[in-house]
């Protein structure tokens, strides 16, 4: 199988990197930090058989994006999976934020991945299955105040993934979303979790276990992951509770976690 | 005056084998993970000893590009400072992380950090160490016992338990320092394993969840000051030759796990070289050996 990863230099991608690797799939990653590429290669070839390529892009960019998909036309590396791993965000209130921050938010999580998707099913296996993996998260479930364009924007993937599964499930073309809480992808995102104190720990998912989990689910055909018992159990409480109690809640934890945060940061 | 490098020497353990082995009058050359911890360790130390000959180098071990590039730092101090001579390597850096979490490399983080990064800075430095006629001590642990080689998922990538993998970590220490000295008969250098026993410091409260900081919050004060086993160190290094046994701890020489055997050594050895993309023998053979 190949597998094209976005943001596979990050924590994150780089664990969805070696469980596919492990799996036997051939590979084809992309961020924007080439050195981080350069280092995974490396330590996959070192682990692994399959055929790891790297691509620098940066997927806010039409012409990266074109460049990269040219690449993987010349190496004739025929996408059977695209794992949409590459987003970000930027802590604080939206008045507290430059609006450009508030605009990368939505360029990469939301204009880039669609961007890379659409290159990307054009780049599929003629015949045989394709999978889409959108990296959503647990905060697309309800609006977050003062992570709110963070979370909304995950909303965005959540909705379009349920869409876009339903458009092309005729054409042998599945889509899941994973919603995961916290993940500790580095030393820094487990700070951030620390921050967060009980909720923290309740809603952290085992990321070893999330991404084998997501490629499983993937290939039978799911539409959407949330990881844990926990978490599943707060995704049906947005269903019945109305939104603004939802976020007049969630307002008062988030600020609480970013005061905390924000003291671990000093 | 001899030169030693002490890894993970910003505290801890690290900083209490330096200021020990200052005082004997070593050259000491420390690494820290950070810019500010590598000065604040350095003008500690230096306020301490004013006379002292020592220089700190920041690089973060988790990252095998980042142990490259420190061991080019080191050897080019060396050749410049001290005829390319290094008279001990102290692989001591480690960490206990209570996720799974990566290396840039993609390598489990507790197994890069604690044994991956000594055996590829070993490798670089080694030409200095023969040099210098060296000695290689690396810090393991007596929690290296009760424990085999998870040879079939050596990573822990399909489940995690932070307690195994660090055990392992330091039992991969000690196949490492068995295995070198396979390699080494005939030639002054030779490796040890040191067991500092229980000590306390900050290592389960770095970075860690807080079941974990809290467990070691509690193990720790039973443990003893960094200054008691900063003296097996400077014992293991202020032998005139090389002593003979192979792991230490305060009491002298100790006994280590059945695991510490010729097959788990090579097999860890040939996979560590594929890890880290080199070749010992060739290396070896360059160096005349
Ligand atoms: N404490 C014990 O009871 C005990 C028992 C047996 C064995 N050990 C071993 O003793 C060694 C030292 O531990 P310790 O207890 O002295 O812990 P420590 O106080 O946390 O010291 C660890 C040292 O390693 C450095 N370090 C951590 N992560 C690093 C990274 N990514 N890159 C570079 N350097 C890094 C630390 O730098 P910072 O100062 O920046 O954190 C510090 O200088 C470890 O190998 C440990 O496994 C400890």
């Amino acid at each position: 199988m190949n597998v094209l990863i976005t943001g596979a230099s990050g924590g994150l991608g780089r664990a969805f990197a070696i469980c596919c690797a492990q799996r036997g799939c051939n590979l084809l990653l992309t961020d924007i930090e080439e050195n981080g590429l350069y280092a995974i290669q490396n330590g996959l070839k070192r682990q692994f058989d399959g055929n790891i390529l790297i691509k620098r892009c940066d997927m806010t960019i039409d012409k990266d994006v074109r460049e990269l998909m040219d690449y993987a036309n010349q190496q004739n590396f025929k996408l059977d999976m695209l794992l949409n791993v590459a987003g970000i965000d930027y802590e604080g209130g939206f008045m507290q934020r430059d609006f450009l921050q508030i605009s990368e938010i939505l360029s990469v999580n939301v204009e880039a991945t669609l961007r890379i998707t659409h290159h990307a099913l054009k780049l599929r296996r003629p015949e045989g299955r394709f999978y889409v993996v959108f990296v959503s998260s647990l905060a697309s479930l309800y609006p977050i105040p003062l992570k709110a364009t963070y979370a909304a924007s995950k909303r965005f993937l959540l909705d379009f993934s349920l869409a876009l599964g339903q458009e092309l499930k005729s054409k042998n073309v599945f889509v899941l979303s994973l919603c995961p809480g916290g993940l500790c992808t580095t030393q820094d995102s487990l700070r951030g979790i620390e921050a967060q104190g009980f909720w923290g720990s309740m809603t952290t998912n085992r990321i070893e276990k999330v991404v084998h989990q997501t490629i499983n689910r993937s290939l039978r055909g799911k539409r959407i992951y949330i990881p844990g018992m926990f978490n599943r159990a707060l995704g049906l409480i947005s269903r019945f509770v109305p939104a603004f109690i939802i976020a007049k809640l969630l307002y008062e934890r988030w600020s609480k976690a970013q005061k905390q945060w924000l003291v671990l940061n000093d | 005056m001899n030169t030693i490098v002490v890894t993970g020497a910003t505290s801890g353990i690290g900083f209490a084998v330096s200021r020990e082995m200052l005082n004997k009058g070593y050259r000491l050359i420390g690494t820290g993970r950070s810019i500010q911890s590598c000065d604040k360790a350095a003008k500690l130390l230096a306020e301490e000893f004013p006379e002292a000959d020592l220089i700190f180098f920041p690089a973060n071990l988790m990252h095998l590009t980042q142990v490259t590039y420190l061991a080019e730092e080191i050897n080019a101090y060396l050749a410049q400072n001290c005829e390319g001579r290094l008279f001990a390597l102290i692989n001591n850096a480690g960490c206990v992380c209570s996720h799974y979490t990566t290396s840039e490399d993609g390598y489990e983080q507790q197994f890069s950090l604690n044994y991956l990064s000594a055996f590829l800075l070993t490798y670089h430095l080694f030409p200095s160490l023969i040099k210098g006629n060296g000695r290689i001590l690396i810090t393991s642990s007596n929690s290296h016992k009760m424990m085999k080689m998870h040879w079939k998922d050596i990573m822990y990538q399909r489940r995690y338990n932070p307690l195994m993998v660090y055990k392992q970590s330091k039992l991969c220490n000690l196949l490492f320092a068995h295995a070198l000295n396979r390699r080494l008969s005939g030639c002054p250098v030779r490796a040890y394993g040191i067991d500092p026993g229980l000590v306390n410091t900050d290592i389960g409260l770095k970075n860690n969840s807080r079941l974990t900081r809290l467990v070691w919050s509690v193990r720790r004060k039973k443990g003893v000051s960094p200054e008691v086993p900063a003296k097996i160190y400077a014992r293991v290094c202020g032998q005139k030759h090389a002593p003979d046994g192979f792991y230490y701890a305060v009491h002298g020489e100790t006994a280590f796990s059945r695991q510490v055997n010729d097959e788990n050594a090579e097999r860890l050895f040939a996979l560590s070289e594929r890890l880290c993309g080199i070749s010992y023998d060739r290396m070896f053979e360059g160096a005349g050996l």
